[in-house]
């Protein structure tokens, strides 16, 4: 029987070397989430800096045109412009840093063994998962000076007086909003960090013990340098969360008395449906984009990222 | 089977009969059923959106809607409800993308923005051979006119007048408010009336949303005070205004006859603190005569016009709640069949009358459901006087007012800025804003 002979053909020279496909490959498989992210933020945000650029008050549409900086430069003469960037650093702050201390405290109580534990952990979730509208009306009720809950029990505890009002007095509806916030930002940290709690070996401690470190020492040597990657994380989150979240002061003040409560994110959603003026509105939200991203850069860089401590 | 026991098929049909009518006799106009056949396919779909303040309304503007749709074959309303507080939102945002509802009901101080949006057209000529025009009182179609053109129906109308508290005036001794009395009769009130270790307050001051603006303007005026003087310019920070000015913001901070929760109290909070008897008086339209009804109770307070001034004078705001049709609507034929038959006298007395608000066509008017009831009769003694909001007099005014004129009446009220300091500034917003 005849052979066949097969002869060799040298194979074509791909396109592309075998690196550069496997490159592409994984390129590939990022498209699509490249055009979600492009379609859902990008593109937003480039219309929005387009949007600042233009006289664009909805009820005066002859008007429309545009105006360069013009936005820009009326933003530097507007007085409530400043407040609200003061008053967002006050709530940001504010919130933040007592969210973050309540948290801790309630993840540290949490990682104790007591009986109850697993009903106590679901409980301290509530807050977190009450929508902030409805938080916002919950409290607004409870600080509600002539039938509120808080002056009552106040009165009643003999620790008050006179009727004290929570949201209208403009040197305590802040401190109050933010308190409300504090209520329902505690739990965030609080699972965030039990988290991160429960995932540091016990051998540490106890190699920690036999050295002799006290009770303080194993927190500040151990606890917390173990936990950076998670407070940093959840802190950055939380403050670009609370630099933009308007529900909670919309609901309870609108921003008010006076302004008292006026952050940036309410006023800016007051220039765009009230004023309608959206030129003005992207204005102010291409500048708080600007200011987050500024914040968030130092705050890694100061906080050395999440990176492991050498 | 005993024959007298045998009831006849039209016997049965009857008592059916009999027993629906009385069923339908227990419920509300909204809450009856419907017994007309259905309408035939094919029908045009008419967008119609209402705000809902109140579950009370969603049922009767759905059977309003229903009704409407049995009357006829050619059109369907579709109601799509919103939230109140975001019914401007949503109107103007969909009237940027293009897609308005054919029909919507709006606040009358929206339509000057609307019209200023080219959205909204002109209805004079529809409007003036429409068979009821002449019986619309006057006045309501002045607060849809923008620029000489009428722009929408006002469905509703209402003026502002002070609910007060008829028992407990008794129980205090207080005088009680008569219909032609002044700021000192005014003033008299609230202090007997606040009761601070009762929790109890003289008068519950509007501080928060466009209407703490407007109530104190009436004041001003009372006092001679004009918003446009005969210039056309701002003339609000007149030496009348601030003096009348000064006097009403002293309620709260001078004469402490207020609830401390003033500057943060809006509708509901005015509404809610006189219901629950925490004031004793408040400014309000006839709107929520209806709902003091259930919290007070009809025999426990009354209704009466504002006081007169120091000049003598004095005005109560007159505002319509109206059905706006809208250009970009693709059933603007059958949307305005829609309006017009909703102010036919029938559902107009019905809608009225169940939101105690008043009927703007004279005849529903003069019905004595609303003339005869001691809630409404400030409101319907007020007419005399009334006058159309005259902060409807330029588009641009309607969300400054909210942004920028009501933080600077709430620094006013905690003592930020004096009566003088916070009308220059208000001036200057409004002449910034004329358009």
């Amino acid at each position: 029987m005849a052979r066949e002979a097969t002869l060799a053909r040298p194979l074509a020279r791909p396109l592309l070397t075998r690196r550069a496909r496997e490159v592409l490959t994984g390129y590939l498989y990022l498209l699509p989430v490249v055009i979600a992210l492009g379609a859902t933020v990008v593109v937003p945000i480039v219309r929005a800096i387009q949007m600042s650029l233009y006289r664009n008050v909805l009820i005066k549409p002859q008007e429309y045109g545009f105006i360069g900086l013009g936005n820009y430069a009326r933003l530097l003469d507007d007085d409530v412009f400043w407040l609200s960037l003061w008053n967002s650093f006050y709530w940001v702050f504010g919130s933040v840093s007592l969210q973050f201390l309540g948290g801790f405290v309630a993840a540290l109580l949490l990682h104790q063994s007591f009986q109850g534990r697993a009903a106590v952990r679901t409980l301290t979730l509530l807050p977190w998962i009450i929508p902030g509208v409805v938080v916002a009306l919950i409290w607004e009720y409870l600080y509600q000076p002539n039938y509120g809950a808080l002056n009552d029990l106040l009165a009643r505890a003999g620790l008050m007086t006179d009727k004290v009002a929570w949201l209208s007095n403009p040197s305590l509806a802040m401190p109050a909003v933010i308190a409300t916030n504090v209520w329902r930002g505690v739990p965030f940290f609080a699972i965030m960090l039990l988290a991160g709690l429960q995932a540091i070996a016990d051998e540490l401690y106890e190699a920690a013990r036999v050295d002799g470190a006290g009770v303080l020492e194993r927190f500040w040597h151990i606890t917390l340098p173990m936990l950076r990657p998670i407070i940093v994380v959840a802190t950055a989150t939380r403050i670009i969360w609370t630099f933009n979240y308007a529900d909670l002061i919309f609901v309870m003040t609108s921003g008010g008395p006076a302004n008292a409560t006026q952050i940036t994110s309410t006023y800016t959603l007051l220039q765009a449906y009230s004023n309608l003026d959206f030129g003005y509105a992207a204005t102010l939200s291409v500048v708080l984009l600007l200011i987050m991203l500024a914040f968030t850069l130092l705050y890694l860089r100061v906080t050395r990222g999440v990176e492991p401590v050498a | 089977m005993d024959e007298r026991w045998r009831l006849s098929r039209r016997q049965i049909l009857k008592g059916m009969a009999a027993a629906g009518a009385l069923t339908t006799a227990e419920l509300a106009w909204w809450d009856e059923p419907l017994i007309a056949p259905r309408r035939a396919w094919g029908a045009q779909p008419v967008r119609f959106q209402f705000s809902v303040p109140e579950p009370k309304r969603t049922a009767l503007v759905e059977s309003l809607a229903q009704r409407f749709n049995q009357s006829q074959k050619d059109f369907e309303v579709k109601v799509e409800f919103v939230p109140q507080a975001q019914a401007r939102q949503k109107l103007i945002t969909s009237i940027a993308a293009g897609t308005p509802p054919d029909v919507a009901q709006v606040w009358d101080n929206w339509v000057g923005e609307f019209d200023g949006m080219n959205a909204v057209e002109d209805l004079t000529p529809k409007v003036r051979d429409w068979s009821g025009y002449k019986d619309v009182l006057p006045l309501a179609w002045e607060t849809v006119t923008v620029k000489k053109r009428i722009l929408s129906f006002p469905w509703v109308v209402t003026n502002d007048g002070v609910y007060w508290r008829t028992d407990r005036a008794k129980e205090y001794g207080a005088k009680p408010p008569k219909d032609d009395w002044n700021f000192d009769d005014f003033l008299a009130y609230a202090k007997t009336m606040t009761k601070p270790d009762k929790n109890q307050y003289g008068f519950g001051m509007r501080g928060q949303g466009t209407w703490a603006v407007l109530y104190a303007t009436e004041f001003m005026y009372a006092n001679g005070a004009q918003v446009l003087g005969k210039d056309g310019k701002v003339a609000i920070n007149s030496k009348e205004a601030a003096e009348a000015l000064d006097w009403y913001l002293d309620l709260f901070r001078k004469h402490k006859v207020c609830p401390p929760s003033v500057p943060t109290d809006g509708w509901r909070g005015i509404v809610e603190g006189f219901g629950r008897g925490v004031t004793n008086s408040y400014i309000h339209n006839s709107g929520s005569s209806e709902e003091q009804k259930d919290f007070v109770k009809p025999e426990n307070f009354a209704t009466v016009p504002l006081p007169f001034g120091p000049a003598k004078k004095r005005s109560s705001f007159y505002f319509s709640e109206t059905l706006t049709p809208f250009k970009a609507g693709k059933a603007r034929e059958g949307g305005f069949k829609f309006m017009a038959w909703a102010m036919e006298p029938e559902p107009h007395f019905m809608y009225s009358k169940a939101l105690g608000l008043l009927p703007a066509r004279k005849t529903v008017a003069e019905r004595p459901e609303f003339t005869r009831d001691p809630a409404l009769a400030g409101f319907i003694k007020s007419f005399p006087f009334s006058i159309v909001s005259p902060y409807l007099a330029h588009a641009g005014w309607g969300g400054k007012l909210d942004s920028e004129g009501v933080p600077l009446f709430q620094q006013a009220l905690v003592g930020r800025l004096t009566a003088r300091e916070f009308l220059d500034k208000f001036a200057e917003v409004l002449s910034k804003n004329m358009s």
